[in-house]
């Protein structure tokens, strides 16, 4: 694989790694000379008649899952906390079960239930072999007849699946997914769908999965059982197709059934419906298996403690009571209890490193429906003066204790993807500067020192920001003082997120702001809205982003040039198959960002902490932390293990 | 007395119709639906969700039909089947996300009001009879503490300290061994355990004002010519106490039992949130933020029922107590 950097300082281990995906045949461990053995709890109910012997559980060509560090041993549960209601946190660790997925170090797509993926080379064709005599956690056989019946049955049925999600199309064609054989499932695109595998190693690849039990799907399908009415009707549903779709959908309703099979490495014993614990037992059809034979999980039984208050989730990790995790208690301000009482609770640290780029990006609208505000906030020299007059030290200092840095909507360092330039252009805090490129856009100023409009009123603007994100409200109170010492007033405006999404999705905002995405390449090719205005999100420019997603919809608008352009390099880097060519169109758009200044960064998302039980091994003491990583998931928590 | 009866719950029907439409307006007030709490939850995760997904749930919930629609549906269903609809959050029907977590909820609301009545009955009567006494000011100075201390601090604190120098679980009402076990005398034992923690935090604030309110009240009567008159005959001082000046100081807990019985269901929201307790309340809150109306909706109606009846209940209860009232 050759690739060349395009960027001074950019590391690049990705891009060797990729190369391999296209192609190319990615394969999964190979089948052992040792005889299996299995967890005592299994064993138990082997001779108890109850359980199949290992032998006949088991894949013929079992997963070799390598071990972080060590070969293991059975037992233990797995303590965590999460909210009540809709929480993801059961997808992120028991749930991280794909036919491909992310490595641990994200920097390729591994097959996982696939035995083996395999690409053509213009990336329209996606081959996954799947294991003989491989089967769900009820027993049942798991074949290509299970992926087909979701194809079929969920995918293209208008009534459960009404629209295609847009990562299982190309060129405005859905995948059209065949079955040769038993063991062979081929995704066909009508064009090059290159960034199919990453999304499948996101959430995605998860509702594939659990839209595939056939013999147990088939029950609550209209298709195929003439009753299902009345049983989606008898379970209080609305009709069959919602009835079906509670029991596959995300975010967390497919959890609120034990019944469910699954070909993850724990199963639900206790559902996520209510406020009692949920609890998930070791899967006895689990697929890995280690090098040495043993299967898979190592970890018994997985608790999560349902809690209502974030609060009591972090009172519990300091007690004691959480064994690995990070979700809930790494917030800046739980930060230091969680630090301090490492004794006490008997866990060590270890480095959740955010995926996003910036703390707090803030994004101006471009496409304001106020033709004097647009006319202020398009205009290149106000965003680069308001830049300036930012004081990212300080706020480093008050707001996040020194941790993190200056930094704009700019890819992190040692990224293929990291430009300098972009990520520290006008961070410089001078207000003369500041001055200078604002009196090019609002010269006049009142009595009190404010810029005014052309009009002769104040010029005056809200920002937007989530109640629920307490830092970013702090961080806005220093910068209006800052914007207040160069003329410019702003009014903070804490909202409740629902308001804030439906301002947003009909580009009804001044200004708002939020966590910036796209930090590391893998983000930034699947979630580039920072980067130019891809979808509605893109709150620089709401109007865009809208039509960039559909054009036809009354709140779109047309993008500039500049935009545009991006728009067009995304569109050849979903075509491109070679992950070198896609990193340097993605370095591409990266450039046109760069010239545009759409958003103005303040400092860089500092580093989070999750806590492990001292006594559980096999865990990296480091790993990216993002939902589409699925943090924890790739870090295959089927072999921790907790040493005697 | 009857005609009373009946002419007081022949007026709650239309007023609980009412009601209901008054709920069902204000819960669609917030921007956005369910949907847009969905995909802003989603969003603030820096989760992505198609547009195309999210229009087709709209479709599938029927947020797409103007708002009278949707409430005929939903009040026309109650009324005549029964059924309060759907949780969107939680697939499932609404009546049994509240029915279950109602038992638990009375547990804890009786537990409280026991404590509280316990607890303010005899230290409001005493500390009136004994005003200003070294009983009194202590009381006083604990009641005052204890409607001043937010509950959600007196929650933190204590379930900072049973956690840390008791060995106990944080939060809940059962520890790990039970959570999920069936009823049986050990589960039961066990949350003993736990209640006495949100019985204490619930039941501060209210002991505290209800003794300040029982001794003022016996204040005002004991200073009255009949209580002097019955001292004068020679009753003994206990049984003119509770005979006479204490039966008419209990007239203003009576006439508020009526929004007892809503709060015995709802329990008190933060705290419950704070010590993650499987009552109703962390559920109505959970509801609402996620704008999931049908839950909500069903919530509120039952609550505001459930005021209307212990509205006429303390009314009732009132007329039987106290002989000056009239029935027109």
């Amino acid at each position: 694989m050759s690739y060349h950097s395009r960027h001074r300082g950019g590391s690049r281990p990705f891009a060797a790694c990729l190369g391999v995906l296209t192609a190319s045949m990615l394969l999964a461990g190979t089948a052992l000379a040792q005889p299996f053995s299995e967890s005592p709890m299994l064993a138990e109910r082997v001779s108890a008649g109850t359980l199949p012997a290992i032998e006949d559980r088991l894949p013929s060509t079992p997963h070799v899952q390598e071990p972080f560090e060590s070969v293991g041993s059975y037992g233990g549960t797995w303590r965590q906390a999460m909210r009540g209601g809709s929480d993801n946190l059961l997808e992120r660790t028991i749930g991280y079960t794909r036919l491909a997925r992310w490595n641990r170090e994200w920097n390729a797509i591994v097959p996982d239930v696939a035995e083996s993926v395999t690409v053509n080379d213009n990336a329209t064709e996606f081959t996954f072999v799947l294991r003989e005599g491989h089967r769900w956690s009820d027993g049942e056989p798991f074949t290509s007849a299970d992926l087909l019946f979701w194809y079929e049955s969920i995918l293209m049925n208008s009534d459960v699946t009404p629209s295609v999600p847009s990562w299982l199309q190309a060129g405005g064609e859905p995948v059209v997914v065949t079955a040769p054989d038993d063991a062979t499932v081929v995704f066909t695109f009508a064009e090059p769908n290159a960034l199919f595998l990453f999304n499948m190693a996101t959430v995605r690849g998860a509702n594939v999965l659990a839209g595939s039990p056939a013999h147990w799907l088939k029950q609550f399908h209209a298709d195929h059982n003439e009753n299902a009415s009345q049983l989606a009707q008898e379970a209080g549903a609305s009709d069959w197709a919602a009835h079906l779709n509670a029991k596959i959908g995300v975010p967390a309703s497919r959890w609120r059934d034990a019944e469910r099979p699954v070909v993850d490495a724990w199963l639900l014993t206790e559902p996520y419906d209510g406020t009692g614990q949920v609890v998930a037992e070791r899967n006895p059809y689990y697929h890995k298996v280690d090098p040495e034979g043993q299967q898979l999980p190592y970890i018994d039984r997985v608790t999560y403690d349902v809690m209502e208050d974030t609060q009591a989730i972090v009172l519990k990790a300091i007690n004691g009571e959480i064994d690995f995790q990070n979700r809930h208690i790494e917030t800046t301000q739980a930060r230091p209890l969680i630090v301090q009482n490492r004794e006490q609770g008997n866990y060590d640290l270890w480095i959740a490193q955010p995926a996003w780029s910036n703390a707090m990006l803030i994004s101006l609208n471009q496409t304001h429906k106020d033709p004097a505000m647009r006319e202020v906030f398009a205009n290149k020299d106000f965003r680069i003066g308001l830049s300036h007059a930012i004081n990212r030290q300080e706020l480093n200092q008050i707001i996040y204790a020194g941790t993190s840095r200056a930094w704009q909507a700019a890819p992190r360092p040692d990224t293929a993807l990291f430009d300098e330039e972009l990520a520290t252009q006008f961070t410089a805090f001078d207000t003369d500067l500041a001055n200078e490129h604002l009196d090019r856009v609002l010269p006049e100023r009142d009595g009190e020192g404010f810029r005014l409009r052309s009009d002769g009123e104040r010029f005056s603007f809200d920002i937007e920001v989530l109640t629920s994100r307490q830092f970013q409200i702090d961080s806005l109170e220093l910068i209006k003082a800052y914007w207040a010492d160069v003329g410019v007033e702003m009014n903070v405006r804490p909202v409740e997120r629902s308001l804030s999404e439906q301002l947003r999705q009909n580009n009804d905002h001044d200004a708002s702001v939020w966590i910036g995405g796209g930090g590391y390449d893998m983000l930034g090719l699947l979630d580039p809205k920072w980067y130019m205005p891809f979808e509605w999100q893109s709150a620089f420019a709401g109007a865009w982003g809208i039509w960039a997603q559909d054009p036809n919809d009354p709140n779109a608008e047309e993008p500039s040039e500049a935009a545009k352009r991006q728009l067009e390099l995304y569109a050849q880097v979903q075509a491109t198959a070679d992950f070198g060519q896609q990193m340097e169109l993605m370095g591409q758009i990266l450039d046109i960002t760069k010239e545009e200044f759409y958003i103005i960064g303040t400092n860089m998302e500092p580093d989070r902490v999750g806590i492990v039980n001292r006594n559980l091994r096999n865990v990296p003491r480091s790993m990216p932390n993002t939902y589409f990583y699925m943090t924890p998931g790739p870090a295959s928590a089927e072999q921790f293990y907790f040493a005697n | 007395m009857l005609t009373y009866i009946l002419r007081r719950i022949l007026f709650m029907v239309p007023i609980t119709l009412a009601i209901s439409l008054v709920t069902f307006i204000i819960i669609q007030l917030p921007p956005g639906d369910f949907v847009t709490a969905l995909s802003a939850q989603m969003s603030e995760n820096n989760e992505q969700i198609d547009p195309a997904t999210l229009e087709a749930l709209r479709q599938r919930y029927g947020f797409d039909q103007p708002m009278i629609v949707q409430y005929w549906k939903w009040i026309t269903n109650i009324v005549l089947y029964g059924d309060f609809g759907q949780s969107f959050e939680w697939n499932r029907p609404v009546s049994d996300l509240i029915w279950e977590r109602l038992g638990l909820t009375l547990v804890v609301s009786f537990a409280t009001l026991i404590f509280v009545w316990v607890l303010a009955f005899p230290i409001g009567i005493y500390s009136a009879v004994r005003q200003y006494s070294w009983g009194d000011y202590i009381a006083t100075f604990f009641g005052f503490i204890g409607l001043a201390v937010p509950n959600f601090l007196l929650a933190l604190v204590l379930m900072y300290f049973t956690s840390r120098y008791m060995g106990a679980n944080v939060g809940g009402l059962f520890s790990a061994d039970y959570v999920n076990a069936d009823w049986s005398w050990g589960r039961i034992v066990d949350l003993m355990n736990h209640l006495w923690v949100p019985v204490i935090v619930l039941g501060t604030g209210g002991t505290a004002a209800l003794i300040r309110v029982m001794r003022a009240n016996l204040l005002d009567e004991l200073q009255k010519p009949y209580v002097e008159m019955a001292r004068a005959r020679g009753l003994s001082e206990t049984w003119l106490l509770l005979k006479y000046p204490v039966r008419v100081a209990l007239n203003p807990f009576i006439s508020t039992l009526g929004w007892i019985l809503p709060t015995l269901v709802s329990g008190a929201v933060v705290t419950a949130i704070v010590l993650s307790l499987p009552t109703s309340g962390p559920l109505l809150l959970n509801a609402l933020f996620a704008q999931d109306m049908y839950l909500a909706g069903s919530f509120i109606l039952l609550l505001s029922i459930l005021t209307l009846i212990g509205t006429l209940i303390s009314d009732l209860l009132l007329a039987w107590l106290d002989p000056r009232i009239r029935y027109d």
